[in-house]
């Protein structure tokens, strides 16, 4: 009894963790950097992080399912390419046309999973080398900067309203988004059903290859929408342009709390988890971290996360 | 009865009950077990009959494929995805994956790139820094199987957290320049070419490291005990196996033949820097997929991963000679390893995959 009542002291506790994470690190960098603390410099971090949010989202979306997708940052160079190409000609409709071909991949991978039965993991590798090379050759290997007329299409990324940057009303409105879809439709309740417990799930007449499907074609839209809006951020399209966004996306959502077996984990928590990067990120640039030697300490932080996070009850045989 | 006698004579009346018992079922049971061997001895020379197939149609468009400088060509764009594969391989046998490749060799590639004679600072331990590196390497393998086995992430995660770190490590040595390298003798490991065939050093180094590799898979107990974890973990551990120490020493190895696999890298392009890594994984998994060696663990080995390794290299190297812009064959390569993987998992076997 005693030890049961302690594991469920433990959880609590860990459940707030993230959280109280948070919390003392914007602390600690606010007491360093007095000026970290002002409200335009928080909104700025909040603009900062929207694309590594909505990239988690995504990612989140299979987490739950207990699967990984390694194909988001070439998900989303490739949606900045799509939109560098074609904004002059088809105007916002480049954005559309971005963010389906993102469903588009991301149904042919989760198709790939669930049918052919291929481990997630190497599913979207392969998925992401295929959508890595369409990137190359459609940009012709080279980066594309946008000009005046054609970004004036992209003021709702790049504009602000009453001070607020516009990048953060979108992140907003992804959050909502993915929450509802996380908490209020059937599709929520059975991923994190299939998370918890993939056999039960069956069992219970989930239908759980449609869910996966739809949780690929999720993660890979909002990589896609990720990429417009970094696109409209760098005012370029490029097939490298978010290559080193997979690393701190996928760190976002397990130091946010969610566990990588799946069944455990919300949408708050991924915000959580990406703020957490983001004020990392500054503190770092803030103690003059070289930029490149950052991926050390999310790395770590990765592999530490997880570690905490995981539910080994889940895993007998952990491969 | 001598108990030493025993077990021969249960074995013998055990064949006796079985061929008993196969003439009386006759036809019915012998004809589908030969069948399902034969098919499975023909999916093992399948990618044996890709290779060959590929080698005829590329040589029917271009002629040039045969001459012996393409030859050379071949194998010298094998050398260095053939031994990652070597690694990569002992672990996919597990049923493992290591991502942590791009990340040891990056590591191992600039490491050495400064112990050398270089252009950076005045370091100039010549071959003496070999030891070095391949120690590096297998520190890092051995990590990796540590925080694998001991904390029970699994490996996929710990990989890819090392893979990042592994590069930011070597960003921050060298601080996002490149080291140009200046020891003739270590450039000549992978330039120079024996006075007989005429093949660079580099490829009978590779060659030697798949002959290292065939003797621990075939001729040693970790070689044996990973195909048992392969196979299925928790039978092996139940009879004996130390399955963590085996898996920490795997990855271990893996890491060794990561760093051998950096030092050719280093040695083939004269530098070290933080982007000799970049597409290694991809092509090495694809080699080891292609081959015939199962995700899933346990099928397969090195042999199969030498056949993988030409068939991703002789293919690129085709698309080459036909003039297909390098930029195709990444996506070539991803789309080969959803074949292969689809065409090699028992899916019988599994109703849950992740």
């Amino acid at each position: 009894m005693a030890a049961l009542s302690e594991s469920i002291g433990i959880d609590r506790i860990r459940q707030y963790l993230p959280v109280a994470t948070l919390v003392v690190l914007v602390i600690a960098v606010g007491v360093a950097q007095p000026a970290f603390l002002e409200p335009s410099t928080l909104l700025q971090l909040a603009a900062d992080t929207a694309v590594l949010f909505i990239l988690a989202t995504g990612v989140t979306f299979v987490i739950m399912l207990g699967g990984i997708d390694l194909s988001l940052q070439s998900m989303a160079s490739l949606s900045s390419v799509v939109v560098a190409l074609t904004i002059a000609r088809l105007g916002y409709g480049s954005f559309v046309l971005a963010v389906a071909i993102g469903a588009v991949a991301g149904l042919l991978a989760g198709l790939a999973h669930v049918r052919f039965r291929i481990p997630s993991f190497i599913a979207t590798l392969a998925m992401g080398g295929v959508l890595f090379s369409a990137a190359l050759v459609i940009s012709h290997e080279q980066s594309i900067t946008l000009g005046e007329a054609e970004r004036a299409y992209q003021v709702w990324i790049t504009g602000s309203v009453a001070g607020v940057p516009n990048v953060v009303l979108v992140g907003l409105v992804v959050l909502i988004v993915a929450h509802l879809l996380q908490s209020r439709t059937p599709f929520g309740r059975y991923s994190a059903a299939i998370g918890a417990g993939e056999p039960a799930a069956y069992a219970s007449g989930v239908k759980v290859d449609r869910q996966k499907v739809i949780a690929y074609v999720l993660s890979a839209s909002f990589a896609a929408l990720a990429g417009v809006i970094l696109a409209g951020r760098l005012s370029s399209g490029s097939p490298t342009l978010a290559a080193e966004l997979l690393l701190p996306s996928i760190a976002a959502v397990v130091v946010g709390g969610t566990a990588i077996t799946g069944g455990v984990g919300s949408i708050w928590r991924t915000l959580v988890g990406a703020l957490i990067i983001s004020v990392v990120r500054i503190g770092m640039t803030f103690l003059g971290v070289n930029i490149f030697a950052q991926n050390i300490v999310f790395g770590a932080v990765l592999i530490i996360a997880v570690a905490i996070t995981i539910d080994r009850s889940k895993i007998p045989i952990v491969k | 009865m001598p108990p030493s006698v025993m077990p021969t004579s249960i074995a013998r009346t055990g064949t006796r009950v079985m061929t008993l018992h196969a003439n009386a079922a006759k036809s019915a049971v012998a004809v589908p077990k030969k069948t399902a061997t034969r098919r499975w001895r023909l999916a093992s020379w399948a990618p044996v009959i890709v290779l060959v197939l590929l080698c005829a149609v590329i040589a029917a468009i271009n002629p040039n494929f045969l001459s012996f400088g393409n030859f050379v060509r071949i194998a010298q764009a094998a050398m260095i995805p053939l031994v990652l594969g070597l690694g990569a391989t002992f672990i996919i046998l597990m049923g493992s994956i290591d991502l942590s490749l791009e990340g040891v060799l990056t590591l191992s590639a600039v490491i050495l790139s400064m112990l050398v004679l270089n252009g950076a600072n005045a370091n100039d331990l010549g071959l003496l820094a070999i030891p070095i590196v391949l120690l590096v390497g297998a520190g890092v393998g051995f990590v990796n199987g540590t925080i694998h086995v001991r904390l029970k992430v699994p490996s996929f995660m710990v990989t890819l957290g090392t893979w990042f770190i592994g590069v930011g490590v070597a960003n921050a040595l060298i601080g996002g320049t490149a080291i140009r390298i200046n020891d003739k003798l270590v450039r000549a490991l992978a330039i120079a070419r024996d006075p007989v065939i005429g093949f660079p050093w580099g490829v009978w180094l590779a060659l030697l490291c798949f002959l290292i590799a065939l003797v621990i898979q075939n001729y040693t107990r970790l070689g044996r005990y990973i195909y048992a974890l392969g196979g299925g973990e928790d039978l092996a551990a139940l009879s004996g196996i130390p399955a963590a120490r085996v898996r920490i020493m795997a990855f271990t190895l893996a890491g060794v033949f990561y760093a051998v696999g950096g030092i050719l890298a280093a040695a083939q392009l004269g530098l070290g820097n933080s982007q000799i890594g970049l597409g290694r994984l991809f092509t090495t998994i694809t080699a080891v997929v292609v081959g015939g060696t199962a995700l899933s663990g346990g099928q397969g080995g090195v042999h199969q991963t030498l056949i993988g390794v030409l068939i991703v290299v002789v293919l690129s190297n085709g698309m080459v000679l036909m003039g297909i812009p390098p930029s195709v064959q990444i996506g070539v390569q991803g789309l080969m390893i959803i074949v292969a993987v689809a065409l090699s998992m028992d899916r019988k076997m599994m109703r849950i995959v992740k």
